[in-house]
């Protein structure tokens, strides 16, 4: 019945559409103006010479910042830093969320508490994070020195000191910060599973490890991509957790690129060093979810071809 | 649900134990500042750790709230109440009309559209600051409450109409159907019918938006000088020299408050707007 009323109504649906256009226009040039076009701008400042005093552009000068970026001495550790900590992030947020979204599927009591605790580092400020996690990682009285301490340990380690264990500080404190998001997304996905899957597995005598090899990771899997894709597209962006944590030290061994595009635009005000960087930055994330986008593809052939 | 019989003991053992794991591994960071919040300062720079409150000391608290305190937090508070109260509900009332224009009248280009809107959170937010930064020093946004509530409205907009897309799917068109039928004019439509529908959608945007701009960090950073205007969210990081960490902690704590208690009252809404079907 519905269709044969759009059939009848071509047109005046058609007028329809169109006004729902209108209805989101307002929100398309807030956005536009807001990121569409600052985005041409900085693409316009990262090939041309620019002067804050008088404000002005100068020239063109082509890609002559881009190469200036990549011949630069720190750039490539920085960018191996930041893709390492997109890989440790995904990684970690993932062994740690998948078995508390497992956990939070079964029925028990007091569930809705460890629900609230597993959310709330979302609601938590990244700088209040930040403040956080400096307090556990205190040199002299922070509270993981001080379980060390506890279990006979010297308990003296300079957590924010060294840059290989600062990194990890970082990192600690990103995972703990996602893993609210990558959970509630994991349980969401293992809510589709039906429950007759799982117990036709059981009836044939499938193990744990079996059920979850063959079923529920093969069944998650349209969950799966789309929250790897998030968690990238976040750790590229790690910002506050850095500023508060390191400033991106000891010695400039904790920057990653959006730190150091931070670093260029508001500590050496060179805006077009630091366009350039962030383009660089961009061009990375969107060729790496690409890459995963291909991967998703395969997989999902790979599978059927299986099936088949 | 799958195994509560008498002969399994051991799953049920296992999910208690994996419970109390997570709640502590989750937990102690947020325990760890109430209890240092709660300290005197010799007690808390002391490397005697101590992992369990013996008495509880509220002069931090005192201190921070004071009008003069070390750390701004009661400016900070009033100021991002403002921005983030202004901001939700302005990207609530642009979002929702756009999300109904765009997933459901479906227009030519919406997928486009929609796709488009999205893709803006891909980039690094510094790819947008540095021209804002410019214009707004240049026309006079800069340190004021307009100058943030545009970018944090344009922040949330992509969320908001996403999210709210994925509420209008759970509504049948029916009646939306019949009320055309009945010639109702699209702002009709909208007041009458999915607004009123929509009714838990908005509550959890409101709800979403409202944490989102309050959690907000590096907007207020670049667009905002020296303590004249302060979210609470950047207050407690430009105080964090030359403070004691106990004021610190209690500051943290306070501006931590707000949301921590919206996300433990609303949780299922919360978890329900982040990712539909959760049905905690």
């Amino acid at each position: 019945m519905r269709w044969s009323a759009r059939r009848a109504g071509d047109s005046t649906r058609r007028k329809e559409a169109r006004s729902g256009l209108y209805l989101a226009a307002p929100a398309v040039l807030v956005v536009a103006a807001v990121y569409v076009i600052p985005a041409v701008a900085t693409l316009t400042l990262s090939v041309t010479k620019f002067k804050l005093a008088p404000l002005g552009i100068e020239g063109f000068v082509g890609l002559r910042h881009y190469i200036d970026a990549m011949t630069s001495a720190a750039f490539w550790s920085v960018t191996l830093r930041t893709l390492y900590i997109g890989v440790m992030m995904i990684v970690l947020t993932f062994v740690i969320s998948f078995p508390i979204a497992l956990l939070l599927n079964r029925s028990f009591r007091g569930r809705t508490f460890v629900m609230v605790i597993v959310l709330l580092p979302w609601a938590v400020p990244p700088v209040v994070s930040g403040v956080l996690w400096g307090q556990m990682f205190q040199a002299e009285f922070g509270f993981v020195n001080g379980l060390l301490r506890l279990f006979g340990g010297s308990g003296d380690i300079l957590w924010l000191g060294r840059p290989f264990l600062a990194i990890h500080v970082v990192l600690i404190a990103e995972v703990w910060r996602w893993i609210p998001f990558a959970t509630l997304f994991l349980l969401a996905g293992l809510k589709t599973i039906p429950v007759s899957l799982r117990e036709a597995a059981e009836v044939d005598g499938a193990g744990l490890w079996t059920i979850f090899r063959h079923v529920t990771l093969p069944m998650m899997s349209p969950v799966i991509v789309p929250v790897v894709v998030f968690l990238f597209v976040v750790s590229m962006k790690v910002f506050d957790t850095i500023f508060v944590l390191t400033r991106g030290g000891p010695s400039g061994k904790t920057t990653t690129l959006n730190y150091r595009v931070f670093q260029e635009a508001f500590v050496l005000f060179d805006f077009s060093s630091a366009s350039a960087t962030a383009y660089l930055l961009s061009a990375f994330t969107i060729i790496t979810i690409g890459g995963l986008r291909m991967v998703r593809h395969r997989a999902s052939q790979v599978s059927i071809r299986e099936r088949q | 649900m799958s195994s509560v019989g008498r002969g399994r003991i051991l799953p049920r053992v296992l999910t208690y134990l994996g419970a109390a794991i997570v709640i502590v591994v989750m937990g102690f960071p947020l325990y760890g500042i109430v209890l240092i919040s709660i300290q005197e300062e010799t007690d808390i720079r002391s490397r005697d750790v101590q992992f369990v409150p013996t008495y509880v000391e509220i002069e931090n608290y005192q201190a921070v709230l004071a009008a003069d305190g070390a750390v701004p937090v009661r400016e900070g508070m009033v100021n991002s109440l403002v921005v983030s109260l202004a901001a939700t509900f302005t990207a609530v009332a642009i979002a929702l009309p756009a999300s109904y224009g765009l997933t459901r009248l479906r227009p030519p280009g919406s997928r486009f559209i929609l796709g488009a809107l999205g893709s803006v959170y891909v980039f690094p937010t510094l790819l947008f600051v540095v021209p804002i930064f410019v214009v707004w020093a240049q026309i006079g946004l800069f340190d004021t409450y307009l100058g943030l509530i545009i970018p944090y409205v344009a922040f949330l907009l992509p969320f908001l109409i996403w999210s709210f897309g994925g509420f209008l799917r759970s509504v049948p068109l029916e009646v939306e159907e019949a009320a055309r039928v009945d010639g109702a004019s699209l702002f009709q439509l909208l007041t009458k019918i999915v607004i009123p529908m929509l009714r838990p959608g908005i509550f959890a945007a409101l709800l979403l938006g409202f944490i989102l701009s309050w959690v907000e960090f590096l907007t207020p950073l670049l667009f905002t000088s020296e303590l004249t205007l302060l979210t609470v969210a950047l207050g407690l990081f430009r105080s964090t020299i030359d403070i004691k960490i106990g004021q610190l902690a209690a500051a943290a704590v306070v501006t931590a408050l707000p949301v921590i208690v919206l996300t433990v009252v609303f949780q299922s809404q919360i978890a329900h707007a982040i990712a539909p079907d959760t049905n905690t």
